[in-house]
Protein backbone atom coordinates (compact mmCIF):
# COMPACT_ATOMS: atom_id res chain seq x y z
CA UNK A 1 0.00 0.00 0.00
CA UNK A 2 1.12 3.37 -0.98
CA UNK A 3 1.55 5.67 2.43
CA UNK A 4 0.24 9.30 1.93
CA UNK A 5 -0.09 11.75 4.55
CA UNK A 6 -1.03 9.58 7.70
CA UNK A 7 -3.40 11.22 10.42
CA UNK A 8 -1.25 11.65 13.94
CA UNK A 9 -3.58 14.24 15.97
CA UNK A 10 -6.55 16.83 15.55
CA UNK A 11 -7.24 19.55 18.36
CA UNK A 12 -10.61 21.92 17.68
CA UNK A 13 -11.28 24.58 20.36
CA UNK A 14 -13.73 24.58 22.41
CA UNK A 15 -16.33 27.37 23.46
CA UNK A 16 -14.27 30.19 25.73
CA UNK A 17 -11.22 29.56 23.52
CA UNK A 18 -7.41 28.71 24.60
CA UNK A 19 -3.84 30.41 25.00
CA UNK A 20 -2.07 27.53 22.86
CA UNK A 21 -2.18 23.61 21.64
CA UNK A 22 0.68 21.18 22.11
CA UNK A 23 0.91 17.59 20.56
CA UNK A 24 2.81 15.93 22.70
CA UNK A 25 4.94 12.03 22.61
CA UNK A 26 5.31 12.41 18.88
CA UNK A 27 5.81 9.17 17.59
CA UNK A 28 9.42 8.89 16.34
CA UNK A 29 8.76 6.71 13.41
CA UNK A 30 7.95 9.12 10.69
CA UNK A 31 10.33 11.34 8.13
CA UNK A 32 8.21 14.50 7.64
CA UNK A 33 5.91 16.38 10.21
CA UNK A 34 3.05 18.88 9.05
CA UNK A 35 0.55 20.68 10.72
CA UNK A 36 -2.12 22.03 9.27
CA UNK A 37 -4.17 24.98 10.95
CA UNK A 38 -7.20 26.54 10.35
CA UNK A 39 -7.52 29.54 13.29
CA UNK A 40 -8.46 32.53 14.71
CA UNK A 41 -7.04 34.65 17.72
CA UNK A 42 -9.61 37.19 20.06
CA UNK A 43 -6.57 39.84 19.86
CA UNK A 44 -8.39 42.73 19.39
CA UNK A 45 -5.38 45.36 18.56
CA UNK A 46 -2.81 45.91 16.24
CA UNK A 47 -3.51 44.28 12.41
CA UNK A 48 -3.18 40.40 12.41
CA UNK A 49 -1.83 37.94 15.20
CA UNK A 50 1.78 36.64 14.95
CA UNK A 51 1.46 32.84 15.06
CA UNK A 52 3.94 30.13 16.40
CA UNK A 53 5.47 27.29 17.42
CA UNK A 54 7.79 25.47 20.30
CA UNK A 55 9.93 22.62 19.91
CA UNK A 56 10.02 20.23 22.59
CA UNK A 57 9.17 23.50 25.40
CA UNK A 58 12.82 24.64 24.36
CA UNK A 59 12.67 28.84 23.84
CA UNK A 60 16.02 29.41 22.55
CA UNK A 61 17.80 28.93 19.29
CA UNK A 62 14.93 29.84 17.11
CA UNK A 63 15.78 32.59 14.01
CA UNK A 64 13.43 33.11 10.77
CA UNK A 65 13.17 34.86 7.35
CA UNK A 66 10.26 35.89 5.98
CA UNK A 67 8.50 37.33 2.74
CA UNK A 68 5.11 38.88 3.12
CA UNK A 69 2.16 40.54 1.19
CA UNK A 70 -0.55 42.98 3.21
CA UNK A 71 -2.78 43.63 0.58
CA UNK A 72 -1.33 47.19 -0.72
CA UNK A 73 2.50 46.52 -0.39
CA UNK A 74 5.02 43.66 0.52
CA UNK A 75 7.81 43.60 3.39
CA UNK A 76 10.69 40.95 4.40
CA UNK A 77 12.38 40.57 7.44
CA UNK A 78 14.11 38.22 9.52
CA UNK A 79 13.95 37.25 13.52
CA UNK A 80 10.39 38.28 14.52
CA UNK A 81 11.33 36.10 17.62
CA UNK A 82 14.23 34.13 19.17
CA UNK A 83 12.41 32.04 22.26
CA UNK A 84 9.84 30.70 19.73
CA UNK A 85 9.35 29.54 16.03
CA UNK A 86 7.88 32.16 13.88
CA UNK A 87 4.83 30.97 11.62
CA UNK A 88 3.29 33.68 9.62
CA UNK A 89 0.11 35.36 11.00
CA UNK A 90 -3.05 33.94 11.39
CA UNK A 91 -6.34 35.62 11.33
CA UNK A 92 -8.09 38.00 14.83
CA UNK A 93 -10.38 39.85 16.17
CA UNK A 94 -9.93 42.77 14.04
CA UNK A 95 -10.77 41.01 10.88
CA UNK A 96 -13.60 40.13 8.96
CA UNK A 97 -16.05 37.60 11.43
CA UNK A 98 -16.21 34.21 10.92
CA UNK A 99 -12.90 33.88 8.86
CA UNK A 100 -9.81 32.41 10.22
CA UNK A 101 -6.36 32.58 9.01
CA UNK A 102 -4.79 29.07 7.18
CA UNK A 103 -1.04 27.60 7.97
CA UNK A 104 0.83 24.75 6.45
CA UNK A 105 4.11 24.14 9.11
CA UNK A 106 6.53 21.50 7.74
CA UNK A 107 9.00 19.76 9.24
CA UNK A 108 11.17 17.71 7.58
CA UNK A 109 13.23 15.12 8.91
CA UNK A 110 12.22 16.04 12.34
CA UNK A 111 13.66 13.56 14.38
CA UNK A 112 16.67 13.44 12.77
CA UNK A 113 19.96 14.92 15.00
CA UNK A 114 20.39 17.50 12.87
CA UNK A 115 19.34 21.01 13.61
CA UNK A 116 15.35 21.59 12.36
CA UNK A 117 14.81 23.69 9.10
CA UNK A 118 10.94 24.24 8.96
CA UNK A 119 8.70 25.69 5.88
CA UNK A 120 5.62 27.53 6.82
CA UNK A 121 2.93 29.02 4.40
CA UNK A 122 0.51 31.56 6.08
CA UNK A 123 -2.32 33.58 5.21
CA UNK A 124 -4.88 36.02 6.99
CA UNK A 125 -8.08 36.93 5.30
CA UNK A 126 -10.68 39.80 5.55
CA UNK A 127 -12.63 41.38 3.34
CA UNK A 128 -10.73 44.61 3.27
CA UNK A 129 -7.95 45.33 2.03
CA UNK A 130 -5.89 44.20 4.65
CA UNK A 131 -4.58 40.84 5.24
CA UNK A 132 -1.34 38.90 5.15
CA UNK A 133 0.05 36.21 3.14
CA UNK A 134 3.81 34.78 4.20
CA UNK A 135 6.60 32.20 3.65
CA UNK A 136 8.37 31.89 6.15
CA UNK A 137 11.60 29.70 6.41
CA UNK A 138 12.33 29.23 10.48
CA UNK A 139 15.82 27.12 11.94
CA UNK A 140 15.34 25.42 15.49
CA UNK A 141 19.50 25.62 16.53
CA UNK A 142 18.95 21.99 17.99
CA UNK A 143 19.81 18.95 17.49
CA UNK A 144 17.00 17.05 19.14
CA UNK A 145 14.23 15.13 18.26
CA UNK A 146 10.90 16.73 18.01
CA UNK A 147 8.56 14.79 20.45
CA UNK A 148 6.25 18.15 21.23
CA UNK A 149 5.13 21.04 19.21
CA UNK A 150 3.14 23.80 20.93
CA UNK A 151 1.37 26.16 18.96
CA UNK A 152 -0.06 29.95 19.62
CA UNK A 153 -0.55 33.55 19.14
CA UNK A 154 2.54 34.94 19.97
CA UNK A 155 0.93 38.28 19.72
CA UNK A 156 -1.03 37.28 22.79
CA UNK A 157 -4.87 36.28 22.89
CA UNK A 158 -6.51 33.12 22.95
CA UNK A 159 -7.13 30.73 20.24
CA UNK A 160 -10.99 31.13 19.57
CA UNK A 161 -13.69 28.32 19.22
CA UNK A 162 -13.73 26.41 15.69
CA UNK A 163 -9.87 26.68 15.22
CA UNK A 164 -8.49 23.42 14.54
CA UNK A 165 -4.78 21.63 14.71
CA UNK A 166 -3.91 18.89 12.70
CA UNK A 167 -0.80 16.73 12.77
CA UNK A 168 0.09 14.29 10.14
CA UNK A 169 3.68 12.25 9.80
CA UNK A 170 5.06 11.44 6.32
CA UNK A 171 7.05 8.58 5.44
CA UNK A 172 10.23 8.80 2.86
CA UNK A 173 9.65 4.88 1.81
CA UNK A 174 7.68 1.97 2.71
CA UNK B 1 -4.09 24.52 27.45
CA UNK B 2 -5.10 22.02 25.39
CA UNK B 3 -2.51 18.96 24.85
CA UNK B 4 -2.91 15.94 22.89
CA UNK B 5 -0.77 12.77 24.64
CA UNK B 6 -0.29 10.84 21.49
CA UNK B 7 -1.10 6.84 21.20
CA UNK B 8 -1.45 4.84 18.07
CA UNK B 9 -4.90 3.97 17.24
CA UNK B 10 -6.14 0.92 15.38
CA UNK B 11 -8.70 1.08 12.30
CA UNK B 12 -11.19 -0.18 15.00
CA UNK B 13 -10.23 2.93 17.23
CA UNK B 14 -9.14 0.79 19.91
CA UNK B 15 -5.62 2.33 21.69
CA UNK B 16 -2.71 -0.58 20.29
CA UNK B 17 1.66 -1.04 19.91
CA UNK B 18 3.33 1.56 17.82
CA UNK B 19 3.24 0.29 14.52
CA UNK B 20 -0.40 -0.27 13.82
CA UNK B 21 -1.30 2.92 12.45
CA UNK B 22 -3.57 3.84 9.76
CA UNK B 23 -1.88 5.43 7.14
CA UNK B 24 -3.11 7.58 4.12
CA UNK B 25 -4.98 10.58 5.03
CA UNK B 26 -4.84 12.66 1.66
CA UNK B 27 -7.68 10.29 -0.56
CA UNK B 28 -7.98 10.94 -4.01
CA UNK B 29 -11.47 12.43 -4.82
CA UNK B 30 -11.85 13.27 -8.76
CA UNK B 31 -9.57 14.03 -11.49
CA UNK B 32 -9.75 16.34 -14.36
CA UNK B 33 -7.44 16.34 -17.62
CA UNK B 34 -8.56 19.02 -20.48
CA UNK B 35 -8.89 16.89 -23.94
CA UNK B 36 -8.30 18.31 -27.15
CA UNK B 37 -11.74 20.80 -27.63
CA UNK B 38 -10.54 22.52 -24.51
CA UNK B 39 -12.63 23.20 -21.20
CA UNK B 40 -14.35 26.78 -20.52
CA UNK B 41 -14.57 25.53 -17.07
CA UNK B 42 -12.89 22.78 -14.54
CA UNK B 43 -16.11 21.71 -12.17
CA UNK B 44 -15.77 19.10 -8.68
CA UNK B 45 -19.32 18.65 -8.01
CA UNK B 46 -21.07 16.44 -5.55
CA UNK B 47 -18.01 17.04 -2.77
CA UNK B 48 -18.26 14.44 -0.11
CA UNK B 49 -18.13 15.88 3.28
CA UNK B 50 -16.61 13.29 4.94
CA UNK B 51 -13.21 14.71 5.14
CA UNK B 52 -11.72 17.44 6.88
CA UNK B 53 -9.46 19.80 4.17
CA UNK B 54 -9.67 19.87 0.65
CA UNK B 55 -6.51 20.36 -1.96
CA UNK B 56 -6.34 20.75 -5.59
CA UNK B 57 -3.63 20.18 -7.27
CA UNK B 58 -2.97 21.55 -10.63
CA UNK B 59 -1.06 22.28 -13.90
CA UNK B 60 -2.75 25.25 -16.21
CA UNK B 61 -2.49 26.98 -19.54
CA UNK B 62 -5.56 29.05 -21.38
CA UNK B 63 -6.47 30.70 -24.53
CA UNK B 64 -6.19 34.15 -23.45
CA UNK B 65 -3.85 35.79 -26.13
CA UNK B 66 -0.51 36.79 -23.87
CA UNK B 67 1.93 34.95 -21.85
CA UNK B 68 0.09 34.19 -18.42
CA UNK B 69 -3.38 34.04 -16.94
CA UNK B 70 -5.30 33.40 -13.85
CA UNK B 71 -8.24 31.62 -12.62
CA UNK B 72 -11.47 32.54 -10.66
CA UNK B 73 -12.26 30.13 -7.97
CA UNK B 74 -16.56 30.21 -6.90
CA UNK B 75 -18.17 28.05 -5.04
CA UNK B 76 -21.92 26.08 -4.35
CA UNK B 77 -22.22 27.90 -7.75
CA UNK B 78 -22.25 30.99 -5.89
CA UNK B 79 -21.25 34.20 -8.28
CA UNK B 80 -22.32 37.00 -6.04
CA UNK B 81 -19.96 39.52 -4.52
CA UNK B 82 -19.43 37.18 -1.74
CA UNK B 83 -15.59 36.82 -2.58
CA UNK B 84 -12.62 38.52 -1.42
CA UNK B 85 -8.75 37.83 -2.23
CA UNK B 86 -5.18 39.22 -1.67
CA UNK B 87 -1.63 37.75 -2.97
CA UNK B 88 1.79 38.27 -2.77
CA UNK B 89 3.86 37.25 -5.87
CA UNK B 90 7.09 38.24 -7.37
CA UNK B 91 8.40 38.35 -10.79
CA UNK B 92 11.93 37.68 -11.02
CA UNK B 93 12.56 41.41 -10.56
CA UNK B 94 9.52 42.96 -8.65
CA UNK B 95 7.31 41.83 -5.25
CA UNK B 96 3.96 42.56 -4.95
CA UNK B 97 1.23 42.55 -2.71
CA UNK B 98 -2.26 43.82 -3.54
CA UNK B 99 -5.95 42.29 -3.39
CA UNK B 100 -9.95 42.72 -3.65
CA UNK B 101 -12.90 42.89 -1.22
CA UNK B 102 -16.39 42.08 -2.01
CA UNK B 103 -15.86 39.91 -5.31
CA UNK B 104 -17.14 37.74 -7.16
CA UNK B 105 -14.69 35.10 -6.87
CA UNK B 106 -11.13 34.08 -5.91
CA UNK B 107 -8.29 34.36 -7.96
CA UNK B 108 -5.25 31.97 -8.34
CA UNK B 109 -2.44 32.50 -9.42
CA UNK B 110 -0.97 31.35 -12.05
CA UNK B 111 -1.90 30.30 -15.51
CA UNK B 112 0.11 30.06 -18.30
CA UNK B 113 -0.93 31.58 -21.36
CA UNK B 114 -1.56 30.80 -25.38
CA UNK B 115 1.27 32.81 -26.04
CA UNK B 116 3.95 31.31 -23.48
CA UNK B 117 5.83 28.29 -25.09
CA UNK B 118 4.24 25.42 -25.89
CA UNK B 119 4.37 22.90 -22.73
CA UNK B 120 4.61 25.61 -20.39
CA UNK B 121 1.83 25.33 -17.79
CA UNK B 122 1.17 27.20 -14.58
CA UNK B 123 1.28 25.38 -11.30
CA UNK B 124 -1.02 26.06 -8.42
CA UNK B 125 -1.46 23.56 -4.53
CA UNK B 126 -5.17 25.08 -3.73
CA UNK B 127 -6.07 24.11 0.57
CA UNK B 128 -8.95 24.67 1.37
CA UNK B 129 -9.18 23.71 5.51
CA UNK B 130 -12.36 22.47 7.02
CA UNK B 131 -14.28 23.19 3.99
CA UNK B 132 -17.34 21.37 5.61
CA UNK B 133 -17.08 23.51 8.84
CA UNK B 134 -21.00 25.22 9.18
CA UNK B 135 -19.60 27.56 11.42
CA UNK B 136 -16.55 29.10 9.79
CA UNK B 137 -16.18 31.29 6.37
CA UNK B 138 -13.88 29.02 3.55
CA UNK B 139 -10.42 30.52 3.46
CA UNK B 140 -8.40 28.83 0.70
CA UNK B 141 -4.49 29.36 0.47
CA UNK B 142 -3.17 28.64 -3.04
CA UNK B 143 0.86 28.56 -3.87
CA UNK B 144 1.79 28.69 -7.29
CA UNK B 145 3.64 29.96 -10.15
CA UNK B 146 5.08 29.41 -13.42
CA UNK B 147 8.41 30.26 -15.13
CA UNK B 148 8.80 30.33 -18.91
CA UNK B 149 12.66 30.99 -19.15
CA UNK B 150 13.37 34.75 -19.20
CA UNK B 151 9.99 35.45 -17.62
CA UNK B 152 7.05 34.32 -14.84
CA UNK B 153 5.74 34.24 -11.80
CA UNK B 154 5.85 33.07 -8.04
CA UNK B 155 3.08 33.58 -5.84
CA UNK B 156 0.99 32.93 -2.58
CA UNK B 157 -2.53 33.82 -2.55
CA UNK B 158 -5.28 33.73 0.29
CA UNK B 159 -9.12 33.73 -0.88
CA UNK B 160 -12.33 34.24 1.56
CA UNK B 161 -15.39 33.04 0.88
CA UNK B 162 -18.17 34.72 2.73
CA UNK B 163 -20.39 31.81 3.74
CA UNK B 164 -20.52 29.24 6.36
CA UNK B 165 -22.08 26.20 4.00
CA UNK B 166 -19.85 23.34 3.41
CA UNK B 167 -18.51 23.51 0.29
CA UNK B 168 -20.04 20.64 -2.60
CA UNK B 169 -18.99 22.38 -5.82
CA UNK B 170 -15.74 24.18 -6.89
CA UNK B 171 -15.78 25.83 -10.09
CA UNK B 172 -12.81 27.24 -12.07
CA UNK B 173 -12.75 29.60 -14.55
CA UNK B 174 -9.79 31.33 -16.70
CA UNK B 175 -9.67 34.84 -15.07
CA UNK B 176 -9.35 36.32 -18.14
CA UNK B 177 -9.08 33.43 -21.30
CA UNK B 178 -12.46 32.01 -22.13
CA UNK B 179 -10.84 28.18 -22.16
CA UNK B 180 -8.36 25.73 -20.05
CA UNK B 181 -6.18 24.40 -23.17
CA UNK B 182 -5.37 20.76 -23.72
CA UNK B 183 -3.14 18.79 -21.12
CA UNK B 184 -4.12 21.24 -18.20
CA UNK B 185 -4.94 18.79 -15.16
CA UNK B 186 -7.07 19.45 -12.11
CA UNK B 187 -6.95 17.14 -9.26
CA UNK B 188 -9.08 17.32 -5.84
CA UNK B 189 -8.45 15.70 -2.91
CA UNK B 190 -9.81 15.11 0.24
CA UNK B 191 -7.67 15.32 3.56
CA UNK B 192 -9.00 13.27 6.45
CA UNK B 193 -8.32 14.28 10.28
CA UNK B 194 -7.19 12.04 12.72
CA UNK B 195 -9.87 9.56 14.19
CA UNK B 196 -11.74 9.60 11.17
Amino acid sequence: MAYTYSKIATYTVGSGGIPSVSFLNIPQTYTDLLVKVSARTDRATGSASDFSFIFNNSTTGYTDRYVYGNGSGTGSGSNAYTNQGFAGNITQATMTASTFGSVDIYIPNYASANYKSISTDATTENNATLTYNMPVATLWSNTSPITSITLQSASGGNLVQYSTFHLYGIKAEL
Amino acid sequence: MGAISLKYKSKSGNLTAPGDVDPGAMIPIATISVGAGGASSIDFTSIPSVYQHLQIRAIARSNRASASDSMKMTFNSDTTNNYAFHYLYGDGSTAVGDGTANYSSIALLEAAGNNATSGIFGASIVDILDYSNTSKYKTTRNLGGDDRNGSGLVSLTSGLWQNTNAITTISIIPFTGTSFLQYSHFALYGIKRAGA
